[in-house]
């Protein structure tokens, strides 16, 4: 081997060892990135799954309530007056303090704390006229606190739990009776304008049922459209333009769709505002190009093999597509569809724009109730200013994250499981 | 290899051309396909055999540049007119492809579609019956019997073949059309198959697409030679094999070139 072309193998040698380290660098980077954002939001949000409780005593006083008969019925304990007894139960934690410096200790608990107490008495009605231990919601900048995300060294003046509040939470954290439980009122709960009381249950629902008039609206449109391209439609100017167009469709800026749902859905035919179902429609329509695309190409990669044979079997075209193509393209298809549901899933714009951004504190039993959707959730939480959210918005993200890794894997298996491998 | 032919023409096509869009593929192609004899078309690769096979159950339908001209007669009817279904046709005139293309589905299924599809049995058993007399006249019964509700692009690939065949029997048609059945078979697959094409021309006739020349020589009792889109020369296998009257075919067989 001469000199020349030692030096070009070497440097072909060198190319391909650069080639790889570039290649390994860009996977490397993207893994950083990934870890990067999966830390932030994990170390911010995992908080978000505990709940802080406070534990105190309440005395069920029937005097104090208000009841009168000696053995009360159920519907007696409902119409029951719980105010009282609600506040002397945190006033209890510390009989020394003043009348009028009262709200200093209510304050360190969520608002509901009267109906906790009402709940707690409802489910176990034996406890009437009893001294019983009680676990109420604490505040949500309690809960920063217990939680260790909230700083106690600034002045103050500038604090939202004040010296004395810190004070009564140092005492009950030694007695043991501040608890931290996983916090199942998150996943149970509408939105709140409190921190402590807010959870995902509306905008769970909302996206469930976006997600499901979406799957309702586009997969059929979609795959007969697709299989009419693929199967039956000449091919001339006319399909190319259609199927130029179908493209375009899909690179269509979501924004511009839930523009198309406002002025259409809600201007013109009047369907009810901030629904699942005018979202499901809206994203529908950005979901329609990926199905037809994804849809077409699984057609498409039927073997013509299978075809011919139908055909010379004597099967009419519709046999032959019904019969033997479409089933045999039906996973990637499907795999395509919930791709696309899983891009849906995940669309804030096109909701803002047909009001699924509104306050919504009561969880949706049909998709035409008022909702919100987990990413608007996600925007609604970021905005607030309160410290209670900053850990609810990660850990809001981290559940639209395991739905959408959800629905991904869901893809996955079908497609490795049911897809043919053609040789 | 003898025939037991009727002597009576069942296919006989006049002045064939047929375009893909510009290109013409087929000049003039004039031949007589026996009945229950096997014609053999031979020729080097893309000399048209397989387009003109495909004239016969209007495959070529499929591919929307091909245009095909003249006439070509199937006992009285006319298969190159638009007013043929198409459908019917291909009840009469089974295919077996190149490569075998078993459906994904089950041996059973598989066998059971043209019947199914063409309300050819009343009942199940009629079905099953069905079935089993065309697995077993393409020589298939014995191995799959016990498993029928296999999927059928599980066997080998000779298996796979034999099925296709059973498969186009299903229907009964009174022509078989094969193009290259055993180029993707190894050699004891392809005896296998074969021999079963000399048992087919006693219900079939069968027009066989082979790129081997002692295939063709083997099993066929009429050749065609074509070369670049014609029909070069047409005759009993014997006389095209051992004495053609032209010098191309000539060179063909004796392997001077294709």
């Amino acid at each position: 081997m001469n000199e020349a072309k030692r030096k070009l193998l070497n440097k072909r040698y060198r190319a391909e060892a650069n080639f790889k380290l570039f290649g390994q660098i860009a996977i490397g980077l993207a893994l950083l990135f990934l870890a990067v954002f999966m830390y932030k939001i994990f170390s911010k949000g995992y908080t978000a799954f505990q709940k802080t409780w406070i534990v105190t005593e309440v005395h069920y006083d029937k005097e104090l309530m208000l009841i009168e008969t000696d053995n009360p019925s159920l519907e007696d304990l409902e119409n029951a007056d719980y105010y009282d007894i609600a506040y002397k139960s945190m006033t209890r934690l510390d009989p020394s303090l003043p009348e009028e410096d009262d709200r200093q200790l209510i304050q360190m608990v969520a608002f509901t704390y009267e109906q906790e107490v009402k709940n707690h008495l409802l489910k176990n009605p034996s406890l009437l006229g009893k001294i019983v231990p009680i676990r109420l919601t604490a505040s949500d900048d309690l809960d920063q606190v217990h939680k260790g995300n909230y700083p106690r060294d600034i002045p103050e003046e500038d604090r939202r739990v004040n010296d004395y509040q810190l004070k009564i939470y140092d005492m009950l954290n030694e007695r043991g009776d501040i608890l931290s439980k996983f916090n199942l009122s998150f996943f149970t709960n509408p939105d709140s304008r409190e921190a402590e009381l807010a959870g995902i249950a509306s905008s769970f629902m909302g996206t469930v049922f976006s997600i499901l008039v979406c799957l309702a609206f586009s997969f059929p449109i979609a795959v007969l459209a697709a299989i009419y391209l693929e199967e039956f439609a000449p091919k001339n100017k006319f399909t190319d333009f259609i199927e130029v167009n179908i493209n375009n469709l899909a690179a269509v800026p979501s924004i511009v769709f839930g523009l198309l749902g406002l002025g259409v859905l809600l201007a013109v035919f009047n369907l009810p505002r901030s629904t699942p179902l005018v979202g499901g429609i809206t994203l529908s329509l950005m979901t329609l190009p990926t199905i037809i695309i994804a849809a077409r190409a699984s057609l498409k990669a039927v073997p013509p093999s299978i075809r011919e044979a139908a055909l010379a079997m004597g099967a009419s075209n519709m046999q032959t597509t019904m019969h033997h193509t479409v089933p045999l393209s039906m996973p990637g298809t499907l795999s395509g569809t919930i791709i696309g549901l899983a891009q849906a899933l995940g669309e804030t714009a096109p909701l803002i724009l047909i009001g699924m951004v509104a306050f919504v504190n009561t969880i949706p039993g049909t998709p035409v109730d008022p909702a919100a959707s987990l990413p608007v959730q996600i925007y609604i939480w970021s905005e607030s200013a309160e410290r209670g959210f900053v850990e609810k918005v990660s850990a809001c993200i981290m559940v639209l994250l395991g739905f959408l890794i959800l629905m991904n894997l869901a893809a996955q298996i079908i497609r490795h499981k049911f897809e043919r491998k053609w040789n | 290899m003898r025939g037991n032919g009727t002597n009576m023409t069942k296919i006989s096509a006049k002045n064939v051309n047929v375009f893909y869009g510009s290109k013409q593929a087929l000049f003039d192609v004039s031949l007589d396909i026996m009945d229950k004899e096997v014609t053999a078309l031979i020729g080097p690769s893309g000399c048209g055999k397989s387009t003109f096979l495909r004239c016969l159950n209007r495959m070529n339908d499929v591919i929307d540049i091909c245009k095909v001209e003249g006439s070509i007669k199937m006992d009285e009817l006319e298969l190159n007119s638009r007013k043929l279904d198409v459908v019917r046709l291909r009840e009469n005139v089974g295919m077996v492809f190149q490569k075998p293309n078993p459906f994904p589905k089950t041996i059973y299924e598989n066998v059971s579609y043209g019947p199914t599809i063409h309300g050819m049995a009343q009942s199940k058993s009629e079905l099953d019956q069905i079935v089993e007399m065309s697995l077993k006249k393409a020589a298939l019964w014995e191995e799959v019997k016990d498993r029928l509700d296999e999927i059928g692009t599980g066997l080998s690939g000779g298996q796979q073949q034999r099925l296709c065949i059973a498969r186009a029997i299903s229907v009964s048609p009174e022509v078989i059309l094969m193009d290259e059945p055993c180029s993707a078979l190894d050699p004891i697959a392809t005896a296998q198959i074969e021999e079963l094409i000399d048992d087919l021309k006693k219900e079939h006739t069968i027009v066989i697409v082979t790129h081997s020349m002692s295939q063709a020589a083997r099993v066929s009792q009429k050749t065609g030679f074509f070369h670049l889109g014609k029909l070069i020369e047409f005759g009993d296998t014997e006389k095209i094999f051992k004495n053609p009257d032209n010098q191309q075919t000539q060179d063909y067989i004796t392997g001077r070139f294709g």
